[in-house]
């Protein structure tokens, strides 16, 4: 379960070597049990330098693809998780445990404790599993309250001292390093019995507990026969609790009202300590029915220092918040498009903004445009061929809006317009951004009476809502839309 | 060299880091590991640079301290300067402990003959627990964080030295008991746990005593190094076997040894003991304890696995990957006795729906995509090791795992697959629900991909993703027409649409099985040949009908080249054109093939491509069918040797030039001489094909040995048995080692080629060597001295050595006959070995019984003390 390497690389495309190793670290114990685990199948970690290389070629971000690459274009060479083997000096090193975020790439390479020909399957392998954590967990240290490239070199300067703590040997002891650099801080303070290892300290001051619940809303629309549009709202619930005690206990309850849509799929922080069955049956996986649980949904709990996310749902609400239609055809020289989008009026019409975004891929930038809209302005994007529909805070009392007009556009150029495999000919998409606050389309909330505390002092307990759409998307419905399997079910 | 400045050191470190082999190369690698030590104890440096230096030697002790000598010189450097640490709180505490643990266990010097571990291991045990060391040792605001380091310290040395706390046990548990920090104890005791359970079976110590002694951490020790030799070398998975690498592996799992009432009413509260604490753990710890106790527990008799029970609902309910993941290894590991069919509905939904679920990064989604179709099922019914769809998990339940055109290339090719075994079972079942056809959904979605292939100017990953697709289909799907029709209809509309992707359906036509190869080919070639030859895309039709052209369809294909010929100006259509030529020459291909290379012997522009067509159409006028075949031979090169210019280069370049080649060549283990001063390892080369010149180059890992020279020999043939080789070997230290070795050598076509050979193996036994014979009747005073001369600074040791069918005389004939100095046939035998450099072994091997005899030993080199009790053991079983 323990990891050989661990390293930090970040993605720099046009630079010569694509790429730089921020951060490497190595664990000699392991790699000698490696080595007798391994047996005649070790492969040594190798060097930084010829270990980027590797991985940038394995991971095709080295963008030299114009030819035909048999070790890495082959058909037979495939990859369905985001663990590698790496071709370095004529050996493969596997597995190579990698991914790709914010242009930064996290890789490790956990021990295997047997031999690796043939290759055991990887849900054998228990440090994949802590690996991964491990990953995420640098990641959410680095990307957590960032905002610019200072302050993500300084988490990185700290990166070493953190791993000394959080994984001196090669094995993962918190793979949440907010906590170890928390624990330098609190090493002063005599730790009692019992405290639970992610928890590093104790809180002192005024005792608040603060919940706030994030829906998202995603949707697919195709406006066709034969197509079902899709939609889905998943739920975040993120708490802080600053209570005293070592182990203080919580109980927070989510409640729905009468007409709510139940919450499925529903997983939870580590620290809940204990999940009613029905908690844990209720899936979106199961056609629905009207004995589904609703509620109210009870997480009993112990918090750590930090804001978590208490849990996450998901929910197949009745209707989409927005539905339209967009159409959208090539008359010889124009686009011709006409969006229209309706508001349900079960949703509260008041938003934080809501905007229709109207890209036009692999076409030249926007020369001539005519247009008649009922409600709101538009914006027009010309060198990034994109128009922009401002709805703005309120739908207007009919609930339902349109957009018509004309489109020219010039010459295409392929360096500012990047290709797009899915928008060919008239395959188009409007994608909705919007945000309503103080509100959920599930009707979830947590009922403040509800939240039991046991702990010293009566906490201010304070309760937020919000709406996100995310992924929002209404397909050109005069073209063909890339579906899924559960746009079929009709 | 005086101390160094922290700005020294901040360069010195940058260039170590940057490339820890080129600066190990180069001259300030000798000094950098005694230099790093000094500075530790530099005042003038900063607590801060000091860490930085530690920093470097957790992270590169094999190269700073590259032998066991080293190491524990390291080793004690690193606690004296521990020791003399001002008694007030220092940032240095910490990583020094972890610097001095990591250099023996790295080094090889961890035992119970190391001064640095006799000093290290009371020091942090007594840390552990808690203990005054005295002398304001810890400050009180260290006391907490060093007593987990070194629990941590401990671990490593036991996952190192698997059953070194066997001893601890009782006081371990005790100390979680009490006070100690819960974290960093419940995973030490429940690695020592593991590990005793494990070798305890083998060694057969009663585990109640263990788990109840309380040692006094301040008393000699409860250092098990018994218990380590009877696990050394062999150290154990900590995973518990899955299906399907159990096989053949009966050896690792528990042997269902009986217990006593006692001692399972101990073990049991033990394990119940860390498992109610379990939540107090960070995710990541919890998923390693239960992995630790799953493997501990499993197979023990009288263990009935419930007392995980408890714990699973909490860990179904998080979203966490360890836990999911230690969840499904106890579910491996014990199957039906602790999850019925209802929880294993369960837990497949819990990863059916972790796989999918909105909120989880797309890494974890495909790990778990990939536990679903590993997933350890009950009852399975398909063949072990392969990937396949548990028999719970319908297309209901699969239907949001479905790849679409909007997944990035690894999920939609992870979800491909899914969909893949899906249709394979709904072909079998033929059970139609109201959900869609899964065939049905696969062929729109092989359309969308060949569809985003066939568009100019998209990346090739586009390409290769939609071959990938095509590949992982009919891989699955072979044998079922209705995917395989579609496939290949689609495949030629791609073809047309795109023929710059040929060398994609090249490779693609090599990867497959026939079943889709020969339909495939017919179906492209008439593609190919059924267009004018004057196409843009000439170059790719003539690489694509290369590979697809035999002796069907002849004229057709003839036609479209003789049309092509015409627009072959440049030299590489004009070898194109020759290339396909060359593969009908190969299918057998005669009459109208004839005509053609005349005209293209006269025709074409490029002297060299005249020159080809010329031999080419000499070989098919005089050569029967098998001869041409031999002629053409299945190497492109030798026919660039009988061509002009532009090829002549080539076989030029080639024959100046190494070429990376795989192994022509087996080496194997001859018969292991005892003559002369220096160990000689005789090798047994043999040859797959005739090689020249042969240079055999052999490089010693960990440098043990001095370099070894090369060994050439002027020829071997495959068949002919060859004089075996002789590798004198020098060693630095009796260890054994492996070979890293490499071939030169010239091939019968010219080429120098260079090869990477299996490596070989060094055993502790090759290194034996005599002492000169004594006189007549000398013997046992000879013997005697020998056997004096060992202490004090040596070790003594007592080994059983298991004796198999053939007694201890036949074992001694067999094994040791060179090296008995004093025999008394047949029931005792001393032995003296000489171990170079300058080490011996003693052994006196007297009073056997009928299944082993008591071994004493003595050697003046405690480091062999390990090597020899592994040798000894296997010795039974060496027969």
């Amino acid at each position: 379960m323990a990891q050989r390497a661990v390293w930090l690389i970040s993605h720099e495309p046009g630079t010569p070597l694509r790429g730089t190793v921020r951060f490497s670290r190595r664990y000699p114990t392991v790699e000698k049990r490696a080595r007798v685990f391994n047996g005649a199948s070790y492969v040594p970690i190798p060097e930084d330098g010829p270990f980027l290389k590797a991985l940038l070629f394995e991971l095709r971000l080295l963008d030299d693809d114009k030819d035909f690459v048999e070790s890495r274009d082959s058909c037979s060479r495939i990859n369905k998780t985001s663990v590698y083997g790496l071709l370095v000096g004529g050996e493969e090193l596997w597995p190579v445990v990698a991914f790709l975020k914010n242009d930064m790439i996290y890789a490790c390479v956990p021990l295997v404790e047997q031999t690796l020909s043939p290759r055991p399957p990887l849900i054998s392998v228990s440090g994949v599993s802590q690996g991964f954590e491990l990953l995420f967990g640098i990641q959410d240290f680095l990307y957590s309250g960032q905002k610019n490239d200072n302050e993500l070199n300084t988490k990185l300067s700290q990166l070493p001292d953190l791993l000394l703590q959080a994984c001196p040997f090669g094995t993962v002891l918190d793979a949440n390093l907010q906590n170890s650099l928390d624990n330098t801080n609190f090493a002063s303070v005599t730790q009692p019995q019992k405290q639970p290892a992610w928890k590093p300290g104790t809180y002192k001051g005024k005792p608040q507990v603060s919940i706030s619940i994030t829906e998202k809303v995603k949707s697919m629309q195709y406006d066709k026969q034969g197509i079902a549009d899709t939609w889905q709202v998943v739920g975040t619930v993120t708490c802080k609790c600053d209570l005293e005690g070592i182990m203080p206990n919580v109980t927070i309850s989510l409640s729905l009202p009468t007409n709510g849509s139940p919450l499925q799929d529903i997983l939870v922080h580590p620290c809940v300590t204990s999940l009613d069955s029905a908690i844990l049956t209720s899936s979106s996986i199961d056609a629905m029915d009207d004995s589904a649980f609703s509620g109210p949904y009870k997480f009993p709990f112990t918090p750590p220092l930090e804001s978590f996310n208490l849990c996450y749902y998901t929910s197949q609400v009745p209707v989409p918040p927005i539905l339209g239609f967009y159409q959208m055809k090539e008359e010889e020289v124009q686009l011709r498009i006409t969006v229209n989008l309706k508001l349900h009026e079960s949703v509260k019409n008041n938003f934080e903004f809501c905007e229709a975004h109207i890209p036009f891929f692999n076409r030249g930038p926007i020369t001539h445009l005519e247009y008649k809209t009922s409600f709101g302005q538009l914006e027009v994007f010309r060198e990034k061929s994109l128009l922009i529909w401002i709805i703005g805070q309120k739908f207007p009392k009919s609930m339902e809006i349109s957009l018509s007009g004309t489109i020219t556009f010039g010459a295409k150029s392929h360096e500012k317009q990047p290709f797009d495999p899915i928008c060919i000919g008239e395959t188009a998409y409007l994608k909705l951004h919007f945000r309503i606050l103080d509100y959920t389309l599930t009707g979830c909330y947590a009922d403040q009476h509800s939240v039991q505390v046991f702990a010293s002092g009566k906490p201010k307990i304070s309760a937020y809502r919000k709406l996100i759409s995310s992924d929002y998307y209404i397909w050109n419905s005069k073209a063909p839309a890339p579906v899924t399997y559960g746009s079929l079910l009709l | 060299m005086g101390p160094l400045s922290r700005d020294v050191w901040a360069q010195r470190l940058g260039a170590f880091r940057a490339s820890p082999s080129a600066f190990m190369a180069g001259p300030e690698a000798e000094d950098l590991g005694r230099d790093l030590l000094g500075d530790l104890r530099n005042e003038k440096l900063s607590e801060q640079t000091k860490v930085s230096l530690l920093a470097l030697s957790l992270e590169y002790p094999a190269q700073l301290w590259p032998d066991a000598t080293a190491a524990e010189v390291a080793a004690t450097s690193l606690l004296d300067t521990l020791v003399l640490l001002p008694p007030r709180p220092s940032a240095l505490r910490r990583p020094l402990l972890l610097a001095a643990t990591t250099a023996l266990a790295v080094g090889g010097a961890l035992g119970p003959t190391s001064g640095a571990s006799c000093r290290l291991l009371p020091l942090l045990l007594g840390l552990a627990a808690g203990s005054d060391l005295g002398r304001g040792f810890v400050p009180a605001s260290e006391q907490r964080p060093l007593q987990a380091t070194a629990c941590e310290c401990l671990r490593e040395l036991e996952s190192c030295k698997p059953g070194l706390l066997g001893g601890s046990l009782g006081l371990l548990r005790g100390l979680l008991g009490q006070e100690g920090p819960v974290q960093p104890l419940s995973l030490l005791l429940s690695l020592a746990l593991r590990n005793t359970l494990v070798l305890q079976s083998r060694a057969g110590a009663g585990l109640g005593a263990l788990l109840t002694a309380r040692v006094s951490p301040t008393a000699g020790g409860p250092w098990d190094w018994a218990l380590v030799e009877e696990g050394d070398g062999r150290l154990q998975p900590q995973a518990p076997s899955w299906p399907a690498a159990e096989e053949g592996d009966g050896e690792r799992s528990l042997t269902a040894r009986g217990h006593s009432p006692e001692e399972v009413r101990e073990l049991r509260a033990a394990v119940a003991q860390l498992l109610d604490t379990s939540y107090l753990l960070t995710p990541v710890a919890q998923a390693q304890l239960l992995w630790l106790l799953g493997w501990a527990l499993r197979g023990l008799q009288g263990q009935p696995p419930a007392l995980f029970k408890p714990q699973l609902v909490r860990l179904l309910g998080t979203a966490q990957l360890t836990l999911l993941h230690a969840v499904l290894a106890l579910k491996a590991a014990f199957g039906e006795a602790l999850f019925t069919a209802q929880d294993e509905t369960l837990l497949l939904r819990r990863i059916t729906l972790a796989a999918q679920h909105p909120a989880l990064p797309p890494s974890t989604h495909l790990f778990y995509l990939h536990c679903l179709l590993s997933f350890p099922e009950n009852c399975p019914l398909g063949p072990e090791g392969e990937e396949a769809a548990p028999l719970l998990l319908g297309p209901q339940l699969c239907r949001g795992l479905l790849p679409n055109l909007l997944h990035e290339p690894t999920a939609l090719l992870a979800r491909l697959h899914l969909l893949c075994l899906l249709c394979a079972e709904d072909e079998e079942e033929e059970e139609k629900g109201q959900l869609p056809s899964p065939g049905h959904y696969l062929e729109e979605l092989l359309a969308g991909l060949w569809q985003r292939a066939a568009l100019e100017g998209g990346p090739r990953a586009l390409a290769t993703l939609c071959f990938q697709a095509s590949y992982l289909v009919a891989r699955c799907l072979a044998g079922q027409p209705t995917v395989l029709t579609p496939l290949i209809h689609g495949l030629a509309q791609l073809y047309r649409a795109r023929p710059m992707l040929a060398p994609h359906f090249v490779d693609l036509l090599d990867q497959v099985d026939p079943e889709l190869r020969e339909p495939l080919k017919v179906v492209l070639r008439q593609e190919v040949v059924s267009r004018p030859g004057r196409d843009e895309a000439l170059c790719w039709h003539l690489q694509m009908l290369a590979r697809v052209a035999d002796g069907d369809a002849q004229s057709a294909t003839l036609n479209f080249l003789r049309a092509a010929a015409a627009h072959c100006t440049s030299w590489d259509l004009q070898q194109g054109l020759l290339q396909v030529c060359r593969a009908l020459l190969r299918a057998g291909v005669g009459g109208g093939l004839v005509d053609l290379l005349q005209v293209l012997a006269r025709q074409l522009e490029d002297p060299d491509g005249r020159d080809h067509a010329r031999l080419y159409y000499i070989l098919l006028a005089h050569l029967a069918g098998p001869k041409l075949g031999v002629a053409l031979g299945p190497s492109l090169a030798t026919p660039a040797l009988a061509s002009s210019l532009v090829a002549e280069n080539q076989g030029f370049v080639a024959a100046l030039m190494v070429q990376e080649a795989p192994a022509l060549i087996r080496l194997s283990m001859g018969s292991h001489e005892v003559k002369g001063p220096l160990p000689v390892l005789q090798l047994l080369p043999e040859a797959l094909e005739p090689i020249y010149s042969l240079e055999l180059r052999f490089r010693v890992e960990g440098q043990l040995y001095a370099p070894l020279g090369a060994v050439h020999v002027p020829c071997l043939c495959p068949g002919r048995s060859a004089r075996p080789l002789l590798l004198p070997l020098q060693p630095r230290r009796p260890a054994p080692a492996r070979l890293d070795v490499h071939a030169l050598y010239t091939t019968s076509t010219g080429l120098t080629c260079h090869a990477h050979l299996p490596p070989l193996f060094v055993n502790f036994a090759d290194l034996f060597l005599p002492f000169p014979q004594p006189p007549e009747g000398a013997g046992l005073v000879f013997f005697e001295e020998l056997w004096d001369s060992c202490l004090p600074e040596g070790a003594e040791s007592r080994v059983w050595c298991p004796l198999g069918p053939q007694g201890l005389e036949g074992l001694v004939s067999r094994h040791l006959e060179p090296f008995v100095v004093v025999a008394q046939p047949p029931t005792s035998y001393y032995v003296a070995i000489h171990l170079p450099p300058d080490s011996k072994l003693l052994l006196r091997l007297e009073a056997a019984l009928a299944d082993g005899v008591p071994v004493a030993l003595r050697t003046d080199d405690w480091a062999v003390l390990p090597l020899v009790g592994d040798y000894l053991r296997g010795l039974a079983a060496a027969v």
